[in-house]
């Protein structure tokens, strides 16, 4: 029986880019640009390694709107075998909980699965929290913040990088796992693939199709709300500029304003 | 699949009670962000004259248990068992669910390292409680019981303040190096309730092959950091970094890509995915200042960037700027800092 592996990938703004309307304190979509959230990429990339070792069928899924699209078609162009986007306006506004549900009972609908990826966090939300939610509602096993992942009879061997060390862990199938960013390069689309997975497409599935109520899922299924949103006022700082001849000054200047101690404790 | 369902508001929250920090441990020893924990755990239990309990599990735990005690625990609640020596998540999720669901706390924290959120989220859907990740202000409002859970977002450019008003516990990890470690209590009186434990087989299955230890630097606790990033072009560059730290009693630290190349290893990296700092003095050489990194060194009381470029973004983060190639600025930096030390204690210069 062939592997199923599937691969958890949102739909980002581009962090270098981000605007942040003044008067709603929200972010300003129509100006910034959609990226695929960068630990995803190293997320399929350890399935589709997985895949190029024992054979696999990757399917990649996604909660989030019809623009995604793009997203999805990317990553059939760099192998998956199948795209399912998880769209409809009752998801919108969704906290982590709601998240890991919808994408949860996506899988659950798929059917059968060996393997799960996701990426550490995404770049707008930043939790890391939606991998192991999906875990815990399936009630699998995981591992996270892996920096190398391997496949074997059964089993999945993975490096975490906590912040004491590294860890090696085994832990048999079903299990899901969160790469790390940049712990692969991911492979480059080819224009043959490229064709093949817009002719392909993806699949939407809504709340329906998947078996959702809608006041389980976004704003209504949250138990998180926002209450405000302030700007983070930085200290502002002198900037002083110093040259190199200008050196003999500074280190002066940090002895005497004792910034720099003749006895460090 | 079983529990696929939505959270099901608490139908009386007025019965959930007192304020819950998970103790992170590693062999058996509390780790720092367990104690930030205990510090701000306290401060809102207090608040609303509630209890703090501390879940601590573990080998062998009972010589931890006093000492979150003596940092003014008033309950310590453990769960002791050879197989809870190592964190892994499904014993540690289910005992913790179990504890939560025993004793209603109104508030639990956690601290938001890998294992921190390895373990939240799962307790949050478990509990169906709601969760906040990653804050870096956290308060309680006296009358309503609300946890205010206050996270940057939008690349640290905002701060939201996000509520759980219907589900509990509220939940929230914690970012490591915000909170301050607490000061010992004068006389300690907590209660210590420490179980043994059989961890059920079927939670067992994950193996821990192997713990390879770094020679963890704690940049956290360092007076002085200096910190090399891309700018230094090559993993020689670090060499020159260690140079000047060494002669300025700092720490080496780097930013993500520098670490990432291998030029130095991940545990010296500052930012969001590495450690947060607070030096006295903290020096950016060849770094770029890119909000990832930002986020981990801002709080920094003096910052001295090194950068060829006269528009690099660090500079508005910074006390001092020398816009110069480091590989000129750090020896001559080096140098300056000498003399000025042998005029300084001419005695023990040589
Ligand atoms: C989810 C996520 C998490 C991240 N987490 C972190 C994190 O925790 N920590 C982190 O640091 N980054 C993190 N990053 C990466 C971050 O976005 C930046 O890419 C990174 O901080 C840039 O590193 P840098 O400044 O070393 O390199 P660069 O941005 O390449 O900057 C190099 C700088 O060196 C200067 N320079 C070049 N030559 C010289 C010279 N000879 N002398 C002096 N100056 C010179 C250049 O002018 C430039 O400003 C994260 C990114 C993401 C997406
Ligand atoms: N809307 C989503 N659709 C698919 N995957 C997601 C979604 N949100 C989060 N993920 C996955 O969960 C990981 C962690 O995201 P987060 O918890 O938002 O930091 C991401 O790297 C993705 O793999």
């Amino acid at each position: 029986m062939v592997l199923e592996i599937i691969v958890m990938v949102k739909q980002v703004p581009d962090s270098q880019e981000v605007v942040i309307d003044p008067v709603t304190m929200n972010l300003n979509r129509s100006l910034t640009r959609n990226v695929t959230n960068s630990a995803d990429e190293n997320a399929l990339e350890a399935a589709l390694r997985i895949k190029d070792k024992v054979g696999a069928n990757v399917t990649v899924i996604s909660m989030g709107p019809p623009q995604a699209e793009t997203t999805m078609i990317e990553c059939l162009a760099r192998g998956a075998d199948r795209a399912i986007l998880a769209s409809d306006r009752f998801f919108g506004g969704a906290d982590t909980y709601p998240t890991g549900l919808t994408i949860a009972a996506t899988i659950s609908k798929i059917g059968k699965f060996d393997i799960i990826f996701a990426g550490e966090e995404s770049s707008d939300s930043s939790t890391g929290h939606v991998g192991p939610g999906v875990a815990e509602f399936l009630n699998i096993d995981q591992i996270t913040y892996a920096s190398s992942v391997d496949y074997e009879d059964g089993y999945v061997t993975a490096d975490r990088e906590l912040e004491g060390g590294t860890e090696t862990v085994r832990v048999p199938t079903p299990v899901l796992v969160t790469v790390l960013l940049n712990s692969n390069s991911p492979r480059m689309q080819t224009l043959r693939r490229k064709i093949d997975a817009v002719k392909k497409g993806m699949e939407v599935w809504d709340h329906d199709k998947i078996g959702l109520q809608p006041e389980w899922v976004g704003v209504r299924g949250s138990p998180t709300i926002v209450r405000k949103m302030r700007p983070i006022k930085e200290r502002e700082r002198a900037a002083k500029k110093i040259d190199v001849a200008g050196l003999g000054d500074l280190a002066r200047e940090l002895y005497e304003k004792k910034i720099l101690k003749l006895e460090e404790e | 699949m079983a529990g696929i369902k939505m959270a099901t508001p608490a139908a009386k929250p007025e019965e959930y009670k007192n304020v819950f920090v998970f103790l992170e441990t590693r062999e058996d020893k509390l780790v720092r962000p367990a104690l930030e924990m205990i510090g701000v755990g306290k401060r809102i239990a207090d608040k609303v004259g509630e209890k703090l309990y501390c879940l601590l599990l573990g080998g062998n735990i009972k010589d931890e248990a006093k000492e979150a005690v003596s940092y003014g625990c008033d309950i310590v609640l453990g769960a002791e068992s050879p197989d809870l020596s190592v964190y892994r998540t499904l014993p540690y999720s289910k005992i913790i669910s179990d504890f939560v669901k025993e004793e209603k706390p109104n508030i639990f924290l956690i601290p938001a390292t890998r294992n921190g959120r390895d373990l939240a989220s799962r307790i949050a859907v478990s509990c169906e409680a709601g969760v906040t990740a990653d804050c870096t202000e956290l308060d309680i409002e006296q009358d309503t019981r609300i946890l205010s859970a206050n996270r940057p977002t939008y690349g640290e450019s905002m701060l939201a303040e996000i509520l759980c008003k219907k589900h509990r516990p509220q939940m929230a990890t914690a970012r490591a190096g915000i909170f301050p470690v607490p000061d010992r209590v004068k006389s300690p009186k907590g209660e210590i309730r420490i179980n043994s434990v059989k961890v059920d087989k079927s939670l067992l299955k994950k193996e821990v092959l192997e713990f390879k230890k770094k020679n963890a630097v704690d940049l956290t606790a360092a007076k002085v950091v200096v910190s090399g990033g891309m700018g230094l072009g090559k993993a020689d560059g670090f060499k020159l970094i260690e140079e000047l730290a060494s002669e300025i009693g700092g720490v080496v630290g780097s930013t993500r890509p520098a670490a990432d190349m291998g030029w130095i290893s991940r545990d010296h990296q500052v930012g969001q995915t590495g450690q947060t700092v607070r030096p006295r003095l903290y020096v950016a050489a060849g770094i770029s200042g890119k909000i990832q990194h930002i986020m981990g060194m801002k709080n920094s009381e003096t910052i001295i960037a090194i950068n060829t470029d006269p528009n690099a973004e660090i500079i508005k983060y910074s006390d001092y700027v020398i816009n110069a190639d480091l590989y000129e600025a750090i020896p001559a930096l080096v140098n300056s800092i000498r003399e000025e030390k042998k005029k300084l204690a001419p005695a023990a210069g040589k």
